[in-house]
């Protein structure tokens, strides 16, 4: 059999994404004592009250029947919440199958997409192995940069990516950016907001992209229930836009693809989040000020903006820094892969994990410094 | 994505009279792919011998697979077969022929393919397949004199994705500046030009005032591994400016390629901490005094683990190696039994005469390990050579089959490069060169 002959070039031509190994497994390898996952940023406080109830009540002969194909009652709750049409709501696995969906609704071959450099990876990665061009734009201040983005725009640009606020670095685009920058965009082309963070912000400039979308049929947003809602486990996402959008998105889409359980968990989450994320985001301020205080003492800078992440730079390169901290039980992030060489990302978490975290980080930097153990 | 470079391909039985054809197909391809006869013929007579060798030991009925791929700089040839156990002792650069041994004449024929080629890769695949890759490279003329920047250039420093001509401009102008370490393609400017045509090659150069500053580059070691040449910044480079836009935006563009690992093996890089791990530095010795050749390596990928097996002393040497780099590797017993070994190894060895240097490689393991060894120390002395390394894969058991051998002919485990083989290469070298081995 030549496999070879049968898989596209933009496919041979791609690296499978490897995810991280199971606990005990990494456990097992770096002879860790234990393992904080400060690298997904998940969740601590785990899913809403309602949802954890929900979860532990599941009756296992509802694993035998199919669940709702497009989330209905998920759809309706959304709806409501975001005081729109169902039919506007596209729930999928997670949000990165709504990426795929949305690149394949609208793209082939030779079209291509824009977004940043430095940013959530899965759009790039969807479009290149769909044989879709991806155009790439550098951070200006660890921003998106609208004017680079609009630079890149020819006549076959058919999507824009904006990670809003931006998974790795923490900024975001106000209501006045967003706006100016669809304007100068028009509606030939599709511009996507994901705000997989947004309930983490709490500032009255951040954009209101639901009530945007009235001025701007071409904006599409992203939101997830696996960050701020604690369902990562469950994989629940969705997009929201005109009718028309979604209607064209979802012919691009599988039914059936969110399980009983998720949608479930998710519709309880919605009716019961506000004490969640009143005590989420005060976990998050804590976590923040802990990590940034200790960087300051080592000297060490940050990137802390919105979120519930901090990118941290190393004084060692950043995969030697993952291995060392792997070895003490601490998981975080490398930024190598955002292409940001050097830095490290770490999930916000509860104030003594946060704690641990940074007593074990400063040893490893004071050990490094001092030129003890390691290959530093 | 590049597409494949243009290549023939064919499937012979594996018997006498197929071999016209198959030198046939090497000579008239490689004249088709416009190479000289000069270069094409290293190959032929590699095909012509290597056929006739091995077809004397192979199965009635059994097949041969012929690749040849033009590369645009070299020709690659491929030949797979399956053989139980082939004899590759004469590919060793130790193999004299003996006029009076009829058995020294029968094998002068995998001697004499052995060195009419540029490099020559055994692998050993499933099902008892034997996979020979041997490549001839272009002949290129040298580097002609180009001018490098004046000192004081003004305006700001900019990165720049090279052209060809870009490159073999920059790859005069690094030969200009004659720096300590320099790899061979480099010296070639035409050749670096044809590997970056062929996507063998990657750069990225920096600018100014309409000058080319500095360049770095990288290409695969292995599937899994890039090796990076520079930087190299052409004049003064206040506070390492240049080299680290160079080194930052190199690391950032390579980090989402397939490669899990980044080695750069030259002399020492100041403040390498932000971008490398250090994994050790050997000196060479030479007719100058001894400079020391510094190793440092960068992981891609978070997910670096694996399992190698191997005896003492090599076990030993490997644990304090990972522990000290904060590797996740298992290390386990070989269950090497040494009487199912062949009764001869085989060694490649690379020769860099301007560094006095021999990297040796095991081809196959076997029960003279030692013996073989020896002879090749022997043997690269009297050629003048100062300068002896092994590299040992531990991703393969025909490879950590040598550790109790190298030990035991004065060679010294110095240090390890992550997943820069199948499995990690373990880099040795021979310390007292005039010792008796």
């Amino acid at each position: 059999m030549n496999l070879e002959a049968l898989i596209p070039e933009y496919v041979r031509g791609f690296q499978a994404y490897v995810p991280s190994k199971p606990d005990h497994l990494l456990m097992r390898e770096y002879g860790a004592p234990m393992l904080h996952r400060l690298n997904n940023n998940e969740n601590p406080l785990g899913p809403p009250p309602a949802a954890a109830r929900i979860i532990a009540a599941f009756p296992p002969d509802r694993a035998a029947v199919y669940p709702s194909g497009d989330s209905y009652d998920l759809r309706q709750a959304l709806g409501k919440r975001l005081g729109i049409e169902p039919d506007r709501i596209l729930v999928g696995n997670g949000s990165c199958e709504v990426i795929s969906s949305v690149i394949k609704a609208f793209c082939q071959p030779g079209d291509n997409i824009i977004t940043a450099d430095k940013t959530f990876a899965v759009y790039e990665w969807v479009a290149e192995f769909s044989g879709i061009e991806t155009r790439l734009t550098p951070l200006i201040d660890y921003a998106f940069d609208p004017q680079a983005m609009i630079d890149r725009i020819d006549r076959r640009t058919k999507i824009f990516f904006i990670c809003n606020p931006n998974n790795p670095t923490g900024t975001y685009w106000t209501r006045q950016m967003l706006v100016d920058f669809l304007e100068q965009v028009g509606d030939d082309r599709i511009v996507v907001v994901d705000e997989a963070y947004c309930e983490y912000i709490d500032h009255p400039d951040y954009p209101d992209t639901i009530a945007l979308m009235d001025r701007f049929p071409n904006l599409v947003v992203f939101r997830t229930f696996s960050k701020m809602y604690a369902l990562a486990g469950l994989r629940v996402g969705y997009l929201a836009g005109t009718e028309a959008v979604v209607e064209a998105v979802r012919r691009t889409s599988v039914a059936y693809s969110v399980n009983v359980q998720a949608q479930q968990a998710a519709l309880a989450a919605l009716e019961d989040d506000q004490a969640h994320i009143a005590a989420t985001r005060a976990l998050v301020r804590e976590g923040k000020e802990l990590v940034m205080g200790a960087c300051r003492e080592l000297g060490l800078e940050t990137v802390c903006n919105e979120g519930n992440y901090c990118m941290i730079r190393t004084p060692i390169n950043d995969m030697l820094m993952y291995r060392r901290l792997m070895k003490r039980g601490m998981m975080v992030r490398t930024m190598t892969g955002f292409r940001f060489p050097g830095w490290i990302r770490v999930t916000l978490r509860e104030l003594p994990v946060m704690a641990d975290f940074a007593a074990i980080l400063a040893e490893e930097v004071h050990a490094v410094r001092l030129g003890q153990g390691g290959a530093a | 994505m590049k597409p494949r470079p243009p290549s023939i391909t064919a499937r012979l039985p594996f018997r006498v009279p197929f071999l016209p054809l198959a030198m046939a197909l090497v000579e008239k391809g490689a004249e088709g792919f416009g190479y000289t006869r000069r270069e094409g013929g290293g190959l032929v007579l590699a095909m012509e011998e290597l056929f006739s060798f091995y077809v004397r030991q192979a199965a009635a009925d059994s097949a041969i697979d012929i690749e040849l791929e033009d590369q645009g700089y070299r020709l690659a040839l491929t030949l797979a077969f399956r053989m139980a156990n082939p004899d590759l002792r004469a590919f060793n650069l130790t193999w004299h022929c003996n006029l009076d041994s009829e058995e020294s004449l029968t094998l002068l024929g995998p001697m004499i393919a052995a060195r009419s080629v540029s490099s020559l890769r055994l692998d050993f695949g499933a099902g008892e397949q034997v996979i020979l890759r041997l490549t001839r490279t272009r002949d290129y003329p040298e580097a002609q004199p180009v001018p490098l920047p004046p000192a004081g250039l003004g305006g700001p420093l900019r990165l720049l994705a090279p052209s060809l001509d870009d490159l073999r401009h920059f790859a005069a102008m690094a030969v200009a500046a004659a720096p300590p370490f320099l790899p061979r393609f480099l010296s070639r400017p035409g050749m670096a030009a044809d590997m970056m045509g062929a996507g063998h090659l990657d750069a990225l150069l920096l600018e100014q005032g309409g000058w080319i500053r500095g360049g770095v580059l990288w290409r695969p070691l292995t599937d899994s591994c890039l090796e990076l040449y520079g930087p190299y910044v052409f004049g003064d480079d206040p506070e390492d400016r240049g080299l680290r836009m160079l080194l930052d935006e190199a690391v950032a563009g390579i980090s989402r390629s397939a490669y899990r690992g980044l080695v750069r093996r030259q002399g020492v890089l100041a403040d390498y901490e932000r971008f490398f791990d250090l994994l050790g530095d050997m000196p060479l010795r030479g007719r100058e005094g001894t400079v020391r050749s510094t190793c440092y390596y960068r992981q891609l990928k978070e997910e670096s683990s694996g399992t190698v097996y191997c005896a003492e002393p090599l076990a030993s040497f490997l644990a304090g190696q990972y522990d000290r780099l904060c590797l996740p590797r298992q290390i386990r017993p070989a269950a090497g039994d040494p009487a199912r070994l062949r009764v001869s190894s085989a060694l490649t060895v690379e020769l860099e005469h301007a560094r006095s240097l021999a990297v040796i490689r095991p081809l196959c393991a076997g029960r003279d390990m030692v013996a073989n060894l020896t002879g090749h120390l022997h043997l690269l002395r009297g050629e003048g050579i100062d300068n002896f390394l092994v590299e040992l894969d531990t991703g393969r058991s025909e490879d950590t089959a040598f550790a109790e051998a190298l030990a035991a002919t004065g060679f010294v485990p110095r240090l390890v490069i992550p997943d820069a083989g199948q499995g990690d290469l373990v880099v040795y070298d021979h310390p007292a060169a005039e010792a008796s081995a």
